[in-house]
């Protein structure tokens, strides 16, 4: 017998040592090290916790996008596990980025939401991935549900170039890009900026993994249960 | 240090939805062992009967 037990005994520790770091030292760089803005002041502090939210997001449902093309071509319940733990985290760093921009918005845009091109795709990639979740929710592992949300996995993903594209596409309230410019990485930015990024960037990729750790390891422990219930009814 | 309400919004957010999830998994990863821990105990029983 196996195993959900035991590596639930043993608990990334490493991880969370190294997340807990960073997240010190991204509180550090953003409160602490890195000059309040001129024109938007204390406000524009928001964009650390807003622009790696919405990084980890978008990366989040990269995963979900690649495990699920694997959970479907391969059939190896792994790939389903590592989809569906992704789209969860995903969906934490998305409902923060729905938080946060709103948040950053009164005070600078005098509005708390606007239907403009990127903040109405975010909104759709939130409910795509809600939509992924709620189907999950109500289909055993291996079964034609998680199959089909693995479709919803993988087409939800293209929403995420339209996102990216849309404020060079069409006329929107959102601002471009500040770090990925045409003119270079963090062209556009004060280095001091661009390194508090960085590393608030860094701390939320270390709390990503930490809890794709965590999620991966219910789902295991999950089906360990499952198996074990199975084999007794079919052992009686 | 106008708008300062809306940082502390935010951080109360943030931190408060990363450690909740968090909380929330460490719990029910808790609830899972336990079950797990009283199934094996029951088939290691139902082996010593049989």
């Amino acid at each position: 017998m196996s195993d959900a037990s035991q590596e639930t005994d043993s608990p990334g520790y490493g991880l969370l040592g190294l997340a807990g770091a960073g997240v010190l030292a991204a509180l550090v760089a953003i409160f602490i090290y890195v000059p309040t803005e001129k024109t938007e002041g204390v406000v524009q502090r928001i964009m650390y916790f807003h622009v790696p939210s919405a990084w980890i997001a978008f990366f989040a449902f990269f995963i979900v996008f690649l495990c699920s093309i694997l959970f479907l071509w391969k059939k190896e319940r792994e790939w389903d596990i590592y989809a569906h733990a992704s789209a969860e985290v995903g969906i934490l760093f998305c409902t923060l980025v729905l938080i946060t921009g709103p948040l950053w918005a009164k005070p600078i845009w005098g509005v708390w939401w606007v239907w403009d091109a990127r903040l109405t795709s975010t909104l759709v990639l939130w409910l795509i991935y809600v939509a992924y979740l709620m189907l999950r929710a109500q289909s055993e592992p291996g079964s034609t549900g998680a199959r089909y949300a693995a479709v919803i996995g993988i087409v939800g993903f293209l929403d995420i170039p339209l996102i990216h594209f849309s404020v060079l596409w069409w006329r929107t309230f959102h601002p471009d890009p500040k770090f990925i410019t045409s003119q270079g990485l963090g062209a556009g930015n004060d280095l001091s900026m661009n390194i508090t990024l960085m590393i608030a960037l860094g701390a939320f990729t270390l709390l990503y993994f930490l809890l794709m750790s965590l999620r991966v390891q219910l789902e295991r422990m999950k089906d360990e249960i499952d198996r074990i219930k199975k084999e007794r009814l079919y052992s009686h | 240090m106008d708008n300062l309400g809306y940082l502390f919004a935010v951080n109360v957010f943030v931190w408060g939805g990363i450690f909740g999830y968090v909380f929330y998994l460490i719990r029910r990863s808790h609830s899972l062992k336990k079950d797990l821990d009283l199934l094996k105990e029951t088939l290691k029983k139902d082996a010593d009967h049989e």
